[in-house]
This record gives structure tokens, C-alpha cells and sequence, in this order.
């Protein structure tokens, strides 16, 4: 499997940073929502510091990906109405925007309440900024709601996305599947 | 043998007036430090007493007893210092204070090392004070710092002993301002 994307499909790099990435959000969403009504504890202690380690890791892969992207070229659209081509760009560039602004709020949140930031007990990252409690509410606050807008963009993505696999019976989904054989273009579309 | 008792009590009245007492005054601290989730956080005690007898000339002659006011512990963060008090950490409802006792002062070339015993959460155990005191108009400045082991006083039992999260050493320092006893 080639690691760069071609016109029809996406890369291996790419492919594999999509869902571990996916599986790395959705983990964490979980775990976030578990934590917080978790009891006083090292079970909660321990929670949050791999939430915090999963946070880091997708931003970290964020970062690879987004490089990578300048380095790679994006397969071309599969045929579909220009207002879904611009739905999905769209969808897309929002998915970047908030993949950044969660883990940098729940950063944020985490330097302003003074708390430590270790990653997997390997080694510890800086405070973004100084411990300010009026701060840490707000970047708590907003760390929450952003996780919620995050999942309806998602819904958006992943519904897009079936509605192609199933109905328009198109590549989207494939084309970003590893291992997965693409559907022969319909007669009259291909070049 | 009249004047050897005479000259006995006179030694014996010497080294008393050498060794001073001291009162602790404002400005003095007693902190601790150690780390969580590989990075340091510190405390202190807010209510401890202190009594001080030193000597810098005769330093067998010193005596620090020393009680800790447990539950006066902050760290800056209410989580934590809500689970301080607690039976896993200080358990205060059992073991409200701690004491530290010296056994026997000691120089080691220029340190001097003060040796007692440590009361906490119901446990003795020996530990061993770096002592720097320097005299000043109408006192002196105490300052000790030792490194002791949590898990020793079973400070953090239970679940808390993973010490990959919570670390085992804890350092403890004090700056103690001190003035005559009138």
C-alpha cells in the first residue's frame, strides 16, 4: 500500500493517522465524560492523566498530519454535487480547527489550574501559562462545549461519509480504508 | 570537696546560660515539597510549635521538640488538601499532630546534624536534621531541611502508595526566626 495518496484513493500515512486519530477522539471523548463524575481518588487521578496523555497524542499526530498534508497531495473529489464537495471541505477544515482547539483548551484548562502534565509517565510537558482560577473555569467551560460542537462536526463527517458508502455507492469511505478494494467508477464518469 | 561541688555548679550554671531557649517569631516556615505526576509541588504548615534550645559551642547541649499541627497543611490545590486530612494520608482524626524530637546534636565537619525521632501518623522512626543557625541581634535564624520517605510514616496507604504517581521522597524545610526567651 503506498504511503502517499494518489488521485483515487489516500495514502497509507494518511489512512492510519485518520483513525488513530478517530478511535484516539472518540476514546477520550468517553473518557472525559467518565472521569469527571469519577470518585476522589488515584483511579481518577490516573483517569485523568491518560486523558491528558491521549489529548497530547492526538495533537502530536495532528501536528505529523498536517504536515504530512503539505508534503502529500489529497486524492480528488469523488463525483458528487459541488454543495457536498464544499460540505465536506468544509466540515474538514472545521474537524482541523477544533482537533487543535480541544487539546490546546484542555491544556489551557490544565496550566490554569495548576496541575501537572505528564505524558503516559514519561515525561512532563510546560504550563501553557500561570495558575488563574477564573481562567481555568472558562478553558473548563470551553473545553466542554467544544468536545460538543466537536461531535455534531462529527456526526456531519461520519454521516457524510455512509451516505456515500451506502447510498451514492462512491470511494469516500473506501478511499480512506486501509485494505480496502475501491469500487469501480460508475460507466460515463471515469476518464 | 566544697569548692569541686561549687565548681560543678558553676559549670553546670554556665552551660545552661549558653544553651539559650529561643521562642519561634514571625517569619517562620515549615514546608515540605515532593512531586506529582512527575512534577514538584510544595506546602507548608501553617501552625506548628516550636521549642529551641541551642548551643552553638556545645551543641549536645541543644534540644529542638517540635509538634506539627497537621490539619493546618495547604498545598495550594483543594483536592489535594482536602485529601491530606484523610486516613489514607495524614488521618488527623487519629493523629492530629506530629513531633519531632532530637536525640542528639552531631557535627559532621561543618554541617551540623541533629538526630531525633519523627511521630507521625503513630509511627517513630529516626530522622536527621541538616541544622544552619546563624545568631543575630536578640536570636538567630534556624534553618533545617531533611528528606524523608512517605511511605515510611504510611503517609498516602492504600492506592496512594503507587509511587510512579506520587513520589516516595519528601523534602522538609524550616526557616525559623528566633528571639530570646525573655
Amino acid at each position: 500500500m503506498p504511503m502517499k495518496s494518489s488521485d483515487t484513493r489516500w495514502g497509507s500515512v494518511i489512512q492510519w493517522l485518520h483513525w488513530l486519530m478517530a478511535l484516539g477522539i472518540l476514546g477520550n471523548g468517553v473518557l472525559g465524560l467518565v472521569m469527571v463524575d469519577m470518585s476522589r481518588g488515584m483511579d481518577k487521578l490516573n483517569t485523568y492523566a491518560i486523558h491528558k496523555s491521549i489529548g497530547l497524542t492526538v495533537l502530536a499526530l495532528l501536528i505529523l498530519r498536517v504536515c504530512w498534508r503539505m508534503l502529500d497531495r489529497a486524492p480528488r473529489d469523488e463525483p458528487m454535487p459541488r454543495w457536498q464537495s464544499l460540505a465536506a471541505h468544509a466540515t474538514h477544515g472545521v474537524l482541523y480547527l477544533f482537533m487543535l482547539a480541544l487539546p490546546l483548551s484542555g491544556w489551557i484548562y490544565n496550566s490554569a489550574n495548576g496541575n501537572p502534565l505528564q505524558w503516559f509517565k514519561q515525561f512532563n510537558l510546560p504550563a501553557l501559562l500561570d495558575k488563574n482560577e477564573d481562567l481555568a473555569e472558562i478553558a473548563s467551560e470551553a473545553h466542554e462545549i467544544l468536545f460538543w460542537i466537536l461531535i455534531v462536526v462529527l456526526i456531519a463527517h461520519v454521516g457524510g461519509a455512509l451516505v456515500h458508502h451506502w447510498l451514492e455507492r462512491d470511494n469516500t469511505l473506501l478511499r480512506m480504508l486501509p485494505f480496502a478494494r475501491l469500487r469501480a467508477r460508475k460507466t460515463g464518469e471515469n476518464p | 570537696m566544697k569548692p569541686i561541688v561549687c565548681l560543678l555548679a558553676s559549670c553546670v550554671l554556665c552551660s545552661a546560660a549558653f544553651a539559650a531557649d529561643y521562642q519561634v517569631e514571625k517569619g517562620s516556615t515549615l514546608g515540605f515539597s515532593s512531586t506529582f505526576q512527575g512534577e514538584k509541588f510544595s506546602g507548608n504548615f501553617a501552625r506548628f510549635e516550636a521549642r529551641i534550645r541551642y548551643d552553638a559551642a556545645n551543641i549536645e547541649a541543644s534540644k529542638f521538640d517540635v509538634s506539627i499541627d497537621l490539619a493546618s497543611a495547604s498545598t495550594g490545590d483543594k483536592d489535594r488538601d482536602d485529601t491530606l486530612p484523610g486516613s489514607e494520608f495524614f488521618n488527623i482524626a487519629k493523629f492530629p499532630n506530629a513531633r519531632f524530637v532530637t536525640r542528639q546534636f552531631k557535627r559532621n565537619g561543618e554541617q551540623v546534624i541533629a538526630e531525633g525521632t519523627l511521630t507521625l501518623k503513630g509511627i517513630d522512626k529516626p530522622v536527621d536534621l541538616q541544622v544552619t543557625f546563624v545568631p543575630k541581634e536578640g536570636g538567630a535564624t534556624l534553618d533545617v531541611s531533611t528528606v524523608l520517605k512517605r511511605l515510611d510514616f504510611d503517609v498516602g496507604s492504600g492506592e496512594y502508595a503507587d509511587t510512579s504517581t506520587i513520589g516516595n521522597e519528601v523534602e522538609v524545610k524550616a526557616h525559623l526566626e528566633l528571639g530570646a526567651k525573655p
